[in-house]
């Protein structure tokens, strides 16, 4: 390797960083079989992260555009065309040696492509392609592989992506077709859910022909589909974009929503806020989107809880839920069922799933909370035990907001 | 009367079970026992192995209790082999759910070391980075990792799938595990000096870290939280990690005061 590809991948790793997105999310298990020449594997249940950035963010892939030429200009991108960010090209060896090259020393679990869009969008997807099949075919790669696919480009190429990639991602970016048509004038909320339409159908054929026929189906985007939206830069509020998140899951079968709070970019365009968005806003959404995917919550429970279309930032979804229906509480631990457990705050996935595996065998008591790291001041006015029971002033106090909410949380995202 | 038992094997798996069961047999109770494994592998070579008469039956031991143990016996901590051996006798004796009641105190200990064995591996899968010499003629890769328990066993799975066309090393302090594409090799107190100093292609990993961070948005305490400090020593890519850090804000603001003179 040389300088030249050095200075490459400077320009194009820092391209690609406002992509939120850094998971292998879980395609299942995969290695090389008994005389197969290649290299990697998938280990099942998510990636691996290789390592942390000071920004919190886990390296889990190499992640890169192809290029950061692009004809499109769209405000909210560094690589817009009327950017005078620096511009560079790898070729398909460049990107296919580097990504074993990193995968050998055990720096990442594969590649996630991204790309500016060069000449045409069946062009740009058509390089890509190569990419992931010189890894796939020629290489006999194992590892992960993450292609971003282009809107606008054939749905032949689409489904190519999809023969060699572990998941295939599109970004909506603005969840609303005035946003785009105001910052990202090329693109089309319509295309962008049809080709995830269209995506769908095929990853569920390939899922679904393998149970019915007995044989397996060759793989298509085994890890299923992701995508981002940038929050702040237009002026969306967080109804507005959780709706359109609960949408994707459920009509596109999204796998992953990302949210990426907008932050300034170098040589950023003149309709762009100066102003970053206050991070605790994409926390919230994050908190959100995970009641509705973990939590059993329904979008309505999620969506009454805003304020002029706004999350509350100064706590938690779920608090914010309890607050609102303190009448279904105290919830006794030993009997109540796993939604119920579910919606106690401070309660989450994990320890609620320890309670109903003790519970079996011995009735819960606050003991059994303390042992558990249960965040007793939390939780006990909403929680019965065997040994304890709220009493009822504690949990009618308007102070109970207050108390649950310490400043300093607000502290931790300024 | 107090039994003495030696484990002299590192992690000691094997030994521990085969001392559990004679012990079992005799009908030892766990407070009678001294487990010594103080000494080194060569110190105890000489000990000889436990000679007890078997009063009776050993009770068939659940396998989810063997699971547990064949991970906790990785833990450093000496008191490893007294715990187990505890637990498996209020197991059979005292209450057959123990396993499930995650809230009594010597279960409570097991799932500790259990919970801190299996992060171990798994930040070795993650953290470890392989350096490539050339060695006959072909790709070579090393690697040097200091882990917190024994936990080199539970790991080479895991590099034997991913890497089973690669020819490599991981050396351990306590032990290294050498794979030549066909046999998996392990070897005691490896020489530290065989890891390479250096690797043509660290550099190009170092420009993608610095790079693929976003200054505008550093939050040191998210990351420190997945990667502590301790582990910094087996990662090249953390030596940029201070400067970058020093240099965050700076660069942020320099781009939104260059954005605003351009407004």
């Amino acid at each position: 390797m040389s300088d030249r590809i050095l200075e490459k991948l400077e320009i194009l790793a820092d391209a690609a960083k406002y992509d939120a997105s850094c998971a292998s999310g879980s395609a299942g298990k995969r290695s090389a079989g008994k005389n197969d020449k290649g290299i990697g594997s998938l280990t099942g249940g998510s990636g691996i992260c290789h390592s942390f950035t000071p920004d919190g963010r886990c390296v889990s892939l190499l992640k890169i555009l192809m290029t950061n030429f692009c004809i499109y200009d769209c405000h909210y991108c560094i690589n817009r065309k009327s950017s005078n960010v620096q511009r560079a090209r790898f070729t398909v060896e460049e990107v296919v040696n580097l990504t074993l090259s990193f995968y050998k020393r055990n720096y990442i679990e594969g590649l996630f492509l991204s790309s500016g869009i060069i000449q045409t969008p069946d062009y740009t997807m058509e390089s890509m392609v190569r990419i992931a099949k010189s890894l796939r075919v020629d290489q006999g790669f194992k590892g992960y592989i993450h292609l971003k696919t282009i809107p606008n480009a054939s749905p032949e190429l689409q489904e190519q992506a999809g023969i060699y990639a572990d998941r295939l991602s599109i970004n909506v970016e603005l969840p609303t077709q005035v946003g785009l048509e105001k910052f990202a004038p090329e693109k089309s909320l319509s295309n962008i859910t049809d080709a995830m339409d269209h995506l769908k159908g095929k990853i569920t054929e390939a899922k679904e022909s393998k149970t019915l026929s007995g044989k397996r189906a060759p793989r298509f985007a085994p890890g299923g589909q992701s995508t981002q939206m940038i929050v702040g830069a237009d002026g969306a509020d967080d109804k507005t974009i959780l709706k359109s998140s609960f949408g994707l899951y459920a009509k596109q079968k999204l796998k992953r929503i990302y949210y990426s709070a907008f932050s300034p970019i170098p040589d950023a365009s003149k309709i762009l806020p100066l102003k970053p968005a206050p991070l605790v806003r994409e926390h919230r959404l994050y908190q959100a989107d995970w009641l509705f995917r973990f939590y059993e919550f329904q979008p309505e429970e999620i969506l009454q809880g805003t304020n002029d279309g706004m999350l509350d930032l100064t706590m938690d979804p779920k608090l914010a839920w309890a607050l609102r229906n303190r009448d279904v509480f105290p919830i006794d631990l030993n009997k109540a069922d796993k939604s119920m457990l579910l919606r106690v705050p401070g309660l989450g996935v994990t320890t609620v799933k320890k309670i109903l595996s003790l519970r079996r065998y011995t009735k819960l008591t606050w003991e059994d909370l303390v042992k558990l790291h249960v965040p007793l001041n939390r939780v006990k006015a909403f929680v019965m035990v065997n040994n304890w029971s709220p009493p009822p002033a504690l949990l009618e106090a308007d102070r109970l907001a207050q108390n649950l909410t310490p400043p300093e949380q607000m502290e931790l995202f300024a | 009367m107090t039994v003495t038992v030696s484990i002299t094997s590192i992690p000691g798996f094997a030994e521990w079970r085969n001392e559990a069961r004679k012990l079992l047999a005799a009908q030892v109770p766990p407070q009678d026992i001294a487990w010594n494994n103080e000494g080194d592998v060569q110190s105890n070579l000489f000990t000889d192995s436990l000679k007890l008469a078997a009063k009776g039956n050993i009770p068939n031991v659940p396998r989810k209790f063997m699971e547990l143990a064949e991970t906790a016996i990785c833990h450093s901590n000496p008191k490893r082999f007294a715990l187990l051996y505890k637990i498996l006798w209020r197991l059979l004796f005292e209450n057959k759910n123990l396993l499930y009641l995650t809230t009594d105190n010597d279960m409570m200990e097991l799932q500790h070391m259990v919970k801190a064995v299996r992060h171990d591996a798994y930040k070795i899968t993650a953290f470890l980075r392989f350096r490539e010499i050339q060695h006959a003629g072909e790709e070579y890769f090393v690697a040097w990792y200091k882990p917190e328990h024994y936990t080199l066993e539970r790991v080479t799975h895991f590099f034997q799938t991913r890497f089973k066309n690669m020819r490599w090393s991981i050396l351990m302090p306590y032990r290294a595990a050498h794979w030549d594409l066909q046999n998996l090799h392990m070897e005691d107190n490896p020489n530290p000096d065989l890891y390479p100093r250096e690797d043509k292609v660290e550099e190009y990993w170092l420009g993608y870290y610095a790079n693929i961070f976003n200054p505008a948005r550093p939050k040191k305490g998210a990351m420190l939280n997945q990667m502590p400090k301790k582990y910094w020593q087996n990662m090249p890519e953390t030596k940029l990690i201070p400067n970058m850090l020093r240099t965050a804000h700076e660069r942020t603001r320099d781009m939104i005061e260059k954005a605003n003179r351009s407004k």
